[in-house]
């Protein structure tokens, strides 16, 4: 018997939480008289920062390490998952990875039963509206706390790893065990907080695992595509084909590699109040992806099916409160916000506002150097406009 | 001093408004959130327009640009080996002028622009360069500098700042500095060896801001190959919130550790100069990164000092390492 855990995490901000969690659940295994080990998905490197990618351990009671290895080693990804971890909720959204093709269901490897574990301050219900269904029941739980992310050099220590494996024990204890996770935090670490950080997660995932029914969840639009295999290559070179040119003023009027567009690995998205833009560019002119459609009137639409959310563009915006960054699961589409805003300008404010709520996410340079919530205000519309603007509220 | 400016004869782009809106190579792509090196080529792209072919060498520009058989270029591009920059730029330029010459394509002006990163360029690539830079093709070569072979993982270059970790240069607890060598000056390099070599210039691809797509036009204007050298900071391997990317590659300008000039037929030019405009701290670019977390004062007054002796001593100040004139052997 196999029983196969995926670690869902984001490229390089989350790699060494992820590769840490693999190792934990082998070192535990082990411990356990198990057989396991761990290893990445090769095609995810490199890695880069915000791209969805996986780690994966294996645990057999019974099989030799040959065997195991050969059932699962060197496998692009695995068949089905008893466990898949998310460390990063915005990826219940959906996920691409590159080698890997077409935005992908972050339950598509759950098998029956199994159970998606998601670190997130959302609701069961919450995440959801966003994961499909499936034609047989499996489980959700999550780990209450926002996404743990840190840079290339730092890890960042925040418990995240110790809850992780906490609840990995209570929503499948054939995995690791409560007791198993605890003795090895103690005799690895000599830190009892960190053991009782697990067994505190453990006892609380106990309490919110939930059933999801066959049938319950989102409905899923995204196809997947067809690649090409090797045999099909041609010899000598690769010819791929070039997007088309066009450009036209207005949302989408810019042609886009409409194959690879990634929208996926954002965690935020930046909102836009059109109404106090002063156009001056800059949000189009320094987002590296491309992603601000020019308009007739000066302004700049964002076109969130390739934001892959920086949050550059809501830096370099002069004008407070003009470009925000939210979360990513406020959203249900990737409508644009500039025919929003032309539709109906009260209307769009109202919208904006309630989407930015008042916290503002502030990360210091350093990645995994922590993240403060300020908070924002509302910038009432110009008055001196007047315009049909000029009367919104948040 | 010359106190006439060279006088190139291209089309400036004179404000941010006026700057082309047409991307040539577009969204979809795999590079990270917040690459530096995926401005510079969106802007070398707009700036040089539909009529230009591209080269690129391995690296992130080439890796993140080619998901699973797509990519987000529109104008033509193909891949070559890393370090072959400057000889595909020249393959491609001398193949075209052989199409031209035999009526095959029709006469006109097309762009031949390779782009290789710091290993691809600086490093292993050039000789390749060099060789490129003697020729009487027109050809751009734009060597994008994220100081690291990034794509492996970020190792570290000739081109990564003295002191920052990566995975080849990790800080121990015996040894805290593991990048001991000072960063090349491969733009500078290359317009001293290459004299006939009308236009090299080292650019930041957001700030100032329009001055590398200018810089671009330039260079393909003027005729025959040129050289421009791109300080692109990388959020992944320098370890800044990519949110912050526009901000390091400003503060590392004004910082003076990476200077903006361009040598126009000879002819030095500073875009940014940091011994008018004065200079910050070089503490407040490196604090910023988490490569540089664990130098302490000493290091940061080391690459302060030694930032200050390349504007303050050298007699070509942040191109030449030259000082106190000249003197004859007796
Ligand atoms: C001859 C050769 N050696 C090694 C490699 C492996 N390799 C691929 S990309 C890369 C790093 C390139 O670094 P750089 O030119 O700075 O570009 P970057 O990845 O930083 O964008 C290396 C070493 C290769 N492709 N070819
Ligand atoms: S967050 Fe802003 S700058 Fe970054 S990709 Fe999205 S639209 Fe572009
Ligand atoms: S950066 Fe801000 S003010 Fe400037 S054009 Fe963009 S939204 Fe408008
Ligand atoms: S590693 Fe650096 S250069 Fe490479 S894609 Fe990421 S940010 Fe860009
Ligand atoms: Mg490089």
């Amino acid at each position: 018997m196999i029983k196969r855990v995926e670690v869902n995490y984001r490229g390089i901000f989350q790699k060494t939480l992820g590769k840490y969690i693999g190792g934990d659940i082998v070192q535990i295994a082990s411990r356990m008289g198990k057989v396991a080990f761990s290893n990445g998905r090769y095609s995810d490197s490199p890695e880069r920062n915000g791209i969805p990618c996986k780690y994966f351990a294996f645990v057999s009671p019974d099989l030799s390490e040959e065997e195991l290895e050969a059932e699962c080693g060197a496998k692009l990804d695995i068949d089905e998952a008893d466990v898949s971890v998310v460390v990063d909720d915005t990826m219940v959204k959906g996920v691409e990875p590159w080698g890997w093709h077409g935005v992908r269901a972050i339950n598509e490897k759950l098998r029956e039963k199994g159970c998606l574990l998601v670190t997130s301050q959302h609701s069961h219900d919450q995440l959801l509206t966003f994961i499909p269904k499936q034609p047989f029941s499996w489980r959700l739980a999550t780990v209450e706390g926002p996404a743990s992310l840190a840079g290339l050099w730092v890890y960042k220590d925040d418990l995240t790893r110790e809850r992780v494996l906490g609840a990995l024990a209570a929503v499948d204890p054939g995995i690791i065990s409560i007791e198993a996770v605890e003795s090895y935090l103690l005799e690895k670490t000599k830190d009892k907080h960190r053991a009782e950080a697990a067994r505190a997660s453990y006892d609380a995932t106990l309490r919110n695992m939930r059933v999801v029914k066959a049938g319950e969840g989102a409905e899923w639009h995204h196809e997947i595509p067809r690649l090409p295999t090797w045999k099909e290559f041609e010899s000598g070179g690769v010819v791929v084909p070039a997007v088309p040119r066009g450009f036209t003023m207005g949302p989408r009027g810019q042609s886009r590699n409409e194959r690879f567009l990634r929208g996926t690995t954002k965690s935020h998205r930046p909102v836009v109040r059109f109404d106090l833009c002063i156009k001056c560019t800059l949000c189009w002119y320094d987002c590296p992806d491309e992603c601000f459609d020019p308009t007739d009137d000066g302004l700049y639409d964002v076109n969130y099916e390739v934001c892959v959310g920086c949050h550059k563009c809501a830096e370099v915006c002069p004008v407070p409160e003009c470009i925000v960054m939210v979360d990513e699961l406020k959203f249900d589409n990737n409508d644009s916000p500039w025919e929003h805003h032309k539709r109906d300008p009260q209307g769009y404010i109202k919208w904006a506002e309630e989407k930015k709520g008042l916290e503002r996410i502030h990360y210091p340079h350093v990645t995994g150097t922590g993240m403060e919530i300020r908070e924002g205000k509302f910038v009432p519309p110009k008055p001196d406009k007047g315009g049909p603007a000029a009367g919104a509220k948040a | 001093m010359a106190t006439q400016l060279p006088v190139i004869d291209y089309e400036k782009i004179k404000k941010v408004h006026d700057a082309p809106l047409e991307e040539f190579y577009t969204s979809g792509h795999r590079t990270c959130q917040g690459c530096e090196s995926a401005m510079v080529m969106r802007d070398f792209a707009k700036a040089a327009g539909p009529r230009t072919v591209v080269t690129g060498a391995t690296g992130c520009m080439y890796v993140a640009n080619t998901s699973y058989l797509t990519t987000p270029w529109i104008v033509p591009w193909m891949h070559t080996q890393l370090g072959a920059g400057g000889s595909s730029a020249v393959g491609m330029a001398a193949g075209l002028r052989a199409l031209m010459r035999k009526g095959r394509i029709p006469k006109e002006k097309i762009n031949v622009i390779n782009f290789s990163g710091d290993l691809g360029a600086g490093d292993m690539g050039i000789g390749g360069i060099s060789g490129a830079l003697q020729t009487d093709y027109d050809l751009l070569v734009i060597m994008y500098d994220n100081e690291s072979a990034a794509n492996t993982d970020i190792q570290a270059t000739g081109s990564t700042t003295y002191g920052a970790q990566t995975t080849f240069t990790p800080p121990g607890s015996k040894h805290r500095i593991m990048q001991r060598r000072w960063k090349k000056n491969v733009a500078a390099m290359l317009a001293v060896g290459h004299p006939t070599c009308r236009y090299v210039a080292t650019a930041s691809a957001t700030f100032p801001a329009l001055d590398f797509m200018n810089k671009t036009r330039k260079a393909l204007s003027i005729g025959g190959p040129t050289f421009i050298h791109t300080f692109d900071p990388c959020p992944k391997g320098w370890d800044f919130h990519p949110r912050y990317a526009h901000e390091l590659g400003e503060l590392g300008v004004k910082s003076g550790i990476f200077p903006l000039y361009e040598i126009i037929d000879g002819q030095v030019v500073y875009t940014y100069d940091a011994r008018q405009k004065g200079r910050i701290p070089v503490r407040e670019y490196l604090e910023k990164q988490g490569r540089f977390a664990h130098l302490i004062d000493e290091d940061v007054d080391y690459i302060q000092s030694m930032v200050d002796t390349m504007w303050n001593e050298w007699d070509i100040p942040g191109v030449a390492p030259f000082k106190a004139g000249l003197s004859v052997a007796g």
